[in-house]
């Protein structure tokens, strides 16, 4: 037997096929919104820009843009591109090593839902098809809608594309990366960006 | 006139008799008949603990018989009505035969006051500082008093022995920091590992800063704490309940 | 019995400022989570959902698998079945040594750890960079980590610094955390863009969809997952949950139950490779089907590795981590020791326990930690001869009131020399920081007789 057939063989022999899953949770409602979400983003160390009417968004966008980057590499994501317009940004090429993003100040990244329960931004693969921009910048911008903020991490689940599985990654960030691991001291930047910013831009 | 029967453990019966008398006085003010069945001896939780299972099992069948004929046993101790409610039937002691009676009609003393008796006053006077030992087993296997751990959808629950506490005369409560962690003696584990059960004790000592006396439910969580506060020569005193409703003034 | 996890102990219960700065760290992880609790109102609904998913997947842990390996299959993965560690790290040797590899960049796994992956491929001249913060430190010091997510909670900021300066050559003397982590950051940011190869855990895997969920607070799993072209994700096999909408249940309860934090920072749903890499999915047994076997034990594969229980263990916070010397420590870790069997020894840990129940209280999955030490205890006797005896004594003296009379009037008879002889006697650790209490007197049942009258009417 390999090793396959050895451990299903253990399974078998000790499982009954009883227990019922529980079914659909339901969670009860919660303060939800834009506002709610940008508290929670805002407990968690991150940044809440707007909401901005299309026009407005773009120079908003680009003055932020520029004053992270500090005179560093800004590269947008083609979706974020599309949505916010010209700036003082690349728009990341199609193909290429990962690695090529090792010096970006600052990306901007197009979220497609955002949870106000825990301030989590979902990034999925078929709008951030480089993975690993958002996590190699300095600094990091994802721009939603603000009416795709939801309630509770489960609408969030359900909110997600039917096809979201399909492009590899489907990413929720909540907050820049940080670590508490030398002495219990917050510290934000541990190996992804410094900083998060999440711009509500009306679509 | 309510009958109880008194189930005095062990080493309450052996190192701790004043905590017996105390339950005896507290019990009769509060209007009950108490019996004493002379030749009970131990629950057998300190045998289950140490994984002896069969010896355990044959003291609890044991404890069993003698409380048979008693409508409503009670004990000044959360850790042996814990193991005679929840780990008999693990024991082997069957939920619906003769020996139940002694599962489902054992309390503690402070959960029998208030929620069988609901008692109003004992009309006793201890004014002094105090800061409650929520002794594990009493506050999370039967339930005493809510755990720090709890959700807010938990289902709500009485702190039984601050409620008690707060209808005595002159007695001002002090709010311990780290609300229930444990003491650190946990029966067999304080002889196993008697460095880091001590450990414990010390900070849970510390954690009672301001209180004059810590008063529990537990006479083994309370004799492992006087002893390390004897050693230290300070700290408040750790007294059982029985002894502060009973309205007896420290020695 | 020999009382390993004492004698361990003891490397740190001297030093008394340690124990309280670490006792003080880890409780405060604690009350983090309960901050983070108070806030979700449906909190024991929650662990009640979760507790229940995972009964279930459990149950049907056999076609589960199958589906996962299916779905997985179907979107480019390759899967691999492990037996046991030996097994899971010889697979992964031959898959790096296949590609040529010689750097790979590791994200926490606690699988890995149990399985001693790292030996194994530094063994084959393989360089592993364990890239979680703080489980980079512990590697820089060759010491396995004392804590499920704070692997190097034991760590001051200071040996931390000096650590650096020994090992990587920053600057003598810095201790600010904030200027350490930005060094260490620099340093495994190098290490990253050499890698060959990545290998991750995964928290969660999601049979219908065949994807991995990998969860982080720093992005390291994330880097390590989209730069090289090379994804090795080691997973248990009870690691599974049945479809996606299972996964806000046991996220929304996961990093509460660990920081205190809503959410981590990065919760990332892998399905298949990235378009320009190769992704394997190593499934690992290694004891887990025979927890499986035990009606006892098997709600303990249940565990999402969050820590809450070492974080409210009032023996772990005193004794510390290491105390343990398996790769889980805490009450979980004394649970799964004497079942999975990574190191010898587990089975003494189910003593290691003042059975508080407060590690039961906070699991965000409901395994009743506390009364699976209680059954281990019953079911792997540690007892030598000599304790075996004694219980046996100490049983049939219980068994009579007589005889359990006799035996307590010889302990009085001896009562005033038990203190004297031990007193401060660092050979007697109970007496050496406790008094014994004064002389008792006449037992309960003596004076009940005396004035109340014979035995009771």
């Amino acid at each position: 037997m390999n090793d396959r057939e050895i451990v299903l063989a253990r399974i078998r022999n000790a499982v009954l096929h009883k227990e019922r899953h529980p079914g659909a949770y339901r969670a009860p409602d919660g303060p939800g919104g834009w506002d709610a979400f940008a508290d929670r983003l805002t407990s968690v160390g991150g940044e809440p820009a707007g909401p901005y009417s299309p026009s407005a968004a773009g120079p908003a966008l680009r003055l932020r843009a520029t004053e992270l980057a500090d005179g560093g590499r800004i590269v947008a994501e083609a979706s974020a591109a599309a949505e916010v317009g010209h700036g003082p940004w690349d728009v990341a090429p199609s193909g290429g090593l990962p690695h090529a993003f090792a010096d970006v100040a600052v990306a901007i990244v197009r979220g497609e839902i955002a949870c106000a329960e825990n301030g989590a931004v979902a990034v999925c693969g078929a709008d951030a098809p480089h993975r690993a921009l958002a996590v190699l910048c300095r600094h990091l911008i994802l721009v939603v809608d603000p009416k795709r903020v939801v309630t509770s991490f489960h609408d969030a689940f359900d909110g997600l594309p039917a096809n979201a599985l399909d492009h590899h990654h489907v990413t929720w960030i909540s907050g820049p990366s940080k670590t508490a691991d030398i002495e219990q001291s917050l510290v934000f930047g541990a190996h992804g960006p410094l900083t998060l910013d999440v711009f509500a831009i009306e679509r | 006139m309510r009958d109880v029967a008194l189930f005095v453990p062990c080493y309450v019966d052996q190192l701790s008799p004043q905590v017996a008398w105390d339950t005896v006085d507290v019990l009769e003010r509060a209007g009950c008949r108490v019996h004493y069945e002379a030749d009970q001896t131990c629950c057998g939780q300190p045998f289950l603990n140490t994984g002896a299972r069969r010896e355990a099992k044959r003291l609890a069948a044991r404890h069993c018989e003698r409380f048979a004929k008693h409508e409503t046993v009670v004990s000044p101790s959360g850790s042996c009505v814990a193991t005679v409610r929840n780990r008999f039937a693990e024991l082997g002691i069957d939920p619906q035969g003769p020996d139940a009676q002694c599962r489902t009609r054992t309390y503690e003393l402070a959960e029998f006051l208030v929620d069988e008796l609901r008692v109003e006053t004992l009309g006793a006077r201890f004014p002094h500082r105090v800061a409650v030992l929520q002794s594990c087993h009493g506050l999370r296997d039967l339930g005493l008093a809510p755990g720090s751990e709890q959700g807010p959808d938990a289902p709500e629950t009485r702190d039984a022995v601050s409620l008690l506490l707060d209808k005595v005369e002159g007695l001002e409560r002090v709010t311990p920091d780290r609300a229930d962690d444990c003491c650190g003696f946990g029966g067999t584990f304080a002889v196993k590992y008697p460095e880091v059960s001590a450990r414990m004790g010390k900070s849970r000592l510390a954690g009672f800063s301001g209180a004059e006396f810590v008063v529990g439910t537990d006479v083994s969580c309370l004799l492992h704490l006087e002893g390390l506060r004897a050693r230290a020569g300070k700290g408040p005193r750790p007294i059982h309940l029985a002894q502060v409703l009973a309205g007896r003034a420290p020695a | 019995m020999s009382a390993r996890f004492d004698e361990r102990a003891r490397e740190v219960l001297p030093d008394d400022a340690r124990v309280e700065w670490h006792d003080t760290a880890v409780f405060d992880l604690r009350r983090r989570r309960d901050l983070a609790v108070a806030e979700v109102p449906d909190w024991e609904a929650l662990r009640g959902q979760a507790a229940a998913i995972k009964a279930h997947v459990l149950d049907h842990l056999d076609t589960l698998l199958v589906q996962f390996e299916e779905a997985a299959r179907a979107a480019g993965a390759r899967v691999h079945w492990a037996a046991d560690a030996k097994s899971a790290n010889q697979i992964v040797s031959e898959l790096l040594a296949a590609r040529d590899v010689h750097k790979v960049v590791k994200s926490k796994s606690m699988l890995t750890e149990e399985c001693g992956l790292n030996d194994a491929l530094e063994g084959r001249g393989i360089e592993v960079v364990d890239t979680d913060l703080g489980e980079r430190i512990v590697q820089l010091a060759n010491e396995p980590p004392s804590h499920l997510i704070v692997p190097a909670i034991h760590w001051s900021r200071h040996e931390v610094g000096e650590l650096f300066h020994r090992t990587m050559g920053t600057p003598a003397g810095e201790s600010d955390p904030e200027r350490l982590t930005r060094l260490a950051r620099a340093d495994l940011r190098k290490h990253f863009l050499e890698a060959d190869a990545a290998i991750t855990g995964a928290n969660f895997a999601v049979a219908e969809t065949g994807s991995l969920v990998v969860v982080t607070n720093e992005g390291n799993a994330d880097l390590g997952m989209s730069l090289p072209g090379l994804h090795i994700a080691c997973m248990g096999i009870e690691k599974l949950v049945p479809s996606m909408s299972d996964l806000p249940v046991f996220l929304r309860l996961l990093a509460r139950s660990a920081t205190g934090q809503p959410v981590s920072v990065y919760t990332s749903m892998v399905t298949g490779p990235r378009a320009d890499a190769e992704l394997h999915i190593v499934l690992v047994d290694n004891g887990r089907t025979e927890l499986l076997a035990s009606d006892a034990h098997k709600r303990a594969l249940g565990c999402i590795r969050c820590g809450a229980c070492l974080n409210t263990c009032p023996v772990y916070r005193r004794a510390g981590g290491h105390a343990y010397d398996q790769p889980i420590p805490g009450p979980i870790g004394a649970v799964l020791a004497p079942g999975v069997r990574a190191k010898q020894g587990g089975a003494e840990l189910a003593h290691a326990s003042s059975l508080c129940g407060s590690c039961t209280a906070v699991c965000p999955v409901g395994i009743n930690l506390h009364d699976q030490l209680l059954t281990w205890r019953g079911e792997v006797r540690t007892a030598g001869p000599g304790e075996r005896i004694a219980t046996r004594m100490a049983a049939w003296a219980m068994g009579s009131a007589r005889r359990f009379d006799l035996a307590g009037r010889a302990a009085r008879s001896v009562w005033g020399l038990l203190g004297r002889r031990f007193r401060g006697n660092p050979a007697e650790p109970w007496l050496s920081s406790r008094e014994l209490p004064a002389h008792p007197g006449e037992r309960f049942r003596d004076q009940w007789r005396e004035r109340r009258g014979s035995a009771d009417e």
